[in-house]
């Protein structure tokens, strides 16, 4: 229990939204919406699950938006060229991973700051993807709008693909070696390092599985619909690391839990719903997510700062 | 080395004599191609177009001095440019009095920044991006997303149009808040201050610095220099937008980070921030002047593009050097006799 109260709370919090939901806007518990609704979040869980590595490893990646946009576009464009699904889906992971393994490289490689070094990967690909795309949408074949299936089965098969994808990382997270190096390395790299740990190649690595869960998010993303919109990745990187943070992934590295991320999405992506069923302006959705993300780090910090004088 | 180093070697070391000749080699490159670029008009237009990211960067730079970061003040300058629409347009406020009042606002915003970084030890850059969806969150909402405020006094729409001397307002203006920010870290103690925090901050804990008050200054300045932003930006465009100012952040830090500040804390100067302004400015206003690339409107994609690579080019070259030297200079301490120690 007290290891894991952080994960708890932010649970208890899910769980008494939606009680005030159920009882004040009973319309959101209704199965297509809803199912709708978790299918639009699947590609954000898949890169909040990349993100909650990165920062568990002391590192942070704000380019997974345009990362995610340069993605779809690559994909869309194959897709609409009439290349199977598999090989779509393997040039975008392709693409996400190599734009990780740059980010990767500057951050591990030359010791650079991952803020920085991704605050000007990040422009570099967004204005890129601009100059290229201008904006234009692309428009994809028509079997490949969920996976050819019916619309239903088509956002079950994504729901599941995510949440084993997320239920696999949490398991190689807490019980294989590479998992507990990421720990390792996100505590104290020198430390890790003395232990015969190799804290660049495992900082390069979760870059690259970041880039490479991106890559396989914005395929995800695409077959939502019958078109690729090239903006679609805006806003993506705040949604995922308010994602980690609030679920209790701790943003001096170290400790954090996959299923606490998933809590954390889950409170975050309903908040914006429940507004319009509460009929709050949509307009406050922003501010809402920043209050959030501040009262996470907050608990953290008054809570740290307890054990330390403990 | 007995050898004197060369003279474009030691050049070379100092990244505010690169950039010098960076902007010196811009300014002719663009004088040769862009299309009316070497005029009067031309450069009081480039000072009216960046003044607001150059007194962002003034700022920024003794925040990263300090070894911090400051991810908000963009959306700061938003959330003021709306706060100032609201006084003057709906509490029908004087126009000096509200902009009193904004420039408040504005420290008191980076007071919140300063205290929580400060008050609770926690990361800036994690305050930062909560505060920058924060600050542009309560813009968005106090504006519908889609309000905008217009019809300001003509003697504050001046401050975005007019000139003196030939130099627009706004210019006058970075130049006080530079020389400003430029004494302070350079010529004072209190600002002295800011280096020996970023240099080693348990250091200058030991030294008997207030630390944690002098950071949370730092915030608070950039509080108020965003609102003053914030009011610079609405008297040039002549109205207050929600979206005010995004993205400015980032290419504040690019002109910091090009300037020679080192993102670590503890080394850089104010002059190295300014023409790093400058390159930036001369570099997405030129072009936007060059014929082919005006005719297919992609001036401001390429200039976005061009500064981000910039960005990772001057962070991944400052380290690769300094990488070189130490292996040379390992190389060549094997390699002389070693000097005698002193008896």
């Amino acid at each position: 229990m007290g290891r894991y109260f952080r994960e708890l709370s932010v649970a208890a919090a899910l769980v008494l939204l939606l009680a005030v939901l159920a009882g004040i806007a009973p319309a959101f518990f209704e199965l297509q919406p809803l199912l709708s609704r978790l299918t639009a979040q699947t590609p954000a869980l898949v890169v909040a699950v990349g993100m909650a590595l990165v920062i568990i490893c002391r590192q942070i990646d704000i380019s997974v938006g345009s990362q995610f946009g340069v993605c779809a576009v690559v994909a869309g464009l194959l897709a609409a060229a009439g290349l199977p699904l598999p090989v779509v889906l393997l040039a975008s992971v392709a693409a996400g991973a190599a734009m990780g393994a740059l980010n990767g490289w500057l951050v591990a490689g030359l010791g650079l700051p991952s803020i920085v070094v991704t605050l000007a990967t990040m422009v570099t690909w967004q204005e890129a993807l601009r100059l290229f795309q201008q904006g234009k949408f692309i428009n994809l074949p028509a079997g490949l709008q969920w996976f050819g299936l019916a619309q239903q089965r088509g956002q079950l098969t994504l729901i599941a693909a995510a949440v084993a994808l997320l239920a696999v990382a949490a398991w190689v997270l807490k019980n294989l070696a590479a998992g507990r190096h990421v720990y390792a390395v996100g505590t104290d790299a020198e430390a890790a390092r003395l232990a015969g740990i190799n804290p660049r190649g495992t900082t390069l690595g979760v870059f690259i599985l970041l880039g490479a869960l991106v890559g396989l998010a914005a395929v995800m993303n695409i077959v939502q619909s019958p078109q690729v919109d090239p903006k679609a990745g805006g806003g993506l990187e705040l949604k995922t690391i308010a994602a980690a943070v609030v679920g209790g992934v701790a943003v001096n590295g170290g400790r954090g839990n996959l299923w606490g991320v998933f809590v954390g999405l889950l409170l975050l992506a309903t908040i914006n719903p429940a507004l319009t069923y509460l009929h709050v302006e949509a307009y406050w959705e922003k501010a809402i997510q920043g209050l959030v993300i501040l009262l996470a780090v907050v608990a953290d910090g008054i809570r740290s700062r307890r054990g330390v004088t403990k | 080395m007995s050898k004197p180093a060369p003279f474009f070697k030691t050049l070379l070391a100092c990244p505010e004599a690169v950039l010098f000749f960076v902007l010196v080699a811009e300014l002719v490159f663009f004088s040769a191609v862009g299309r009316n670029f070497n005029t009067a008009d031309n450069f009081a237009n480039i000072v009216r177009h960046s003044a607001e990211i150059g007194l962002l960067a003034l700022v920024m730079m003794p925040i990263i001095l300090t070894g911090g970061i400051d991810l908000s003040v963009g959306s700061l300058l938003g959330l003021c440019a709306v706060l100032f629409g609201v006084f003057t347009h709906e509490w029908h406020i004087a126009t000096p009095l509200a902009a009193a009042l904004t420039l408040v606002v504005g420290a008191a915003a980076g007071g919140l920044n300063g205290g929580l970084i400060t008050g609770l030890r926690l990361p800036p850059l994690i305050v930062t991006l909560g505060t920058f969806s924060l600050f542009r969150g309560l813009a968005e909402a106090i504006t519908k997303g889609t309000m905008t405020y217009k019809d300001f006094s003509p003697e504050f729409l001046a401050l975005g149009r007019a000139r003196a001397l030939g130099l627009p307002y706004q210019g006058w203006l970075f130049i006080t808040v530079g020389i400003a920010i430029g004494v302070l870290v350079h010529r004072t103690t209190l600002g002295r201050s800011f280096r020996a925090i970023g240099f080693s901050p348990e250091g200058a804990r030991y030294a008997g610095l207030p630390v944690q008050r002098r950071i949370a200054l730092t915030y608070v300045l950039a509080g108020f220099v965003a609102a003053l932003a914030a009011l610079v930006f609405t008297a040039r465009l002549r109205q207050a937008r929600a979206d005010a100012g995004s993205g400015y952040e980032l290419q504040a830090i690019t002109a910091v980070v090009l300037g020679g500040t080192s993102i670590f804390g503890g080394i850089g100067t104010v002059g190295g921030t300014v023409l790093g302004v400058a390159c930036v400015a001369v570099l997405t206003t030129g072009l936007k002047l060059i014929p082919a690339i005006a005719l297919q409107g992609i001036g401001s994609e390429l200039g976005s593009l061009l500064t981000g690579a910039l960005l990772i080019f001057a962070l991944a070259s400052g380290v690769l050097a300094k990488s070189l030297a130490a292996r040379r200079a390992r190389r060549q301490a094997l390699s002389e006799p070693q000097p005698q120690p002193i008896p």
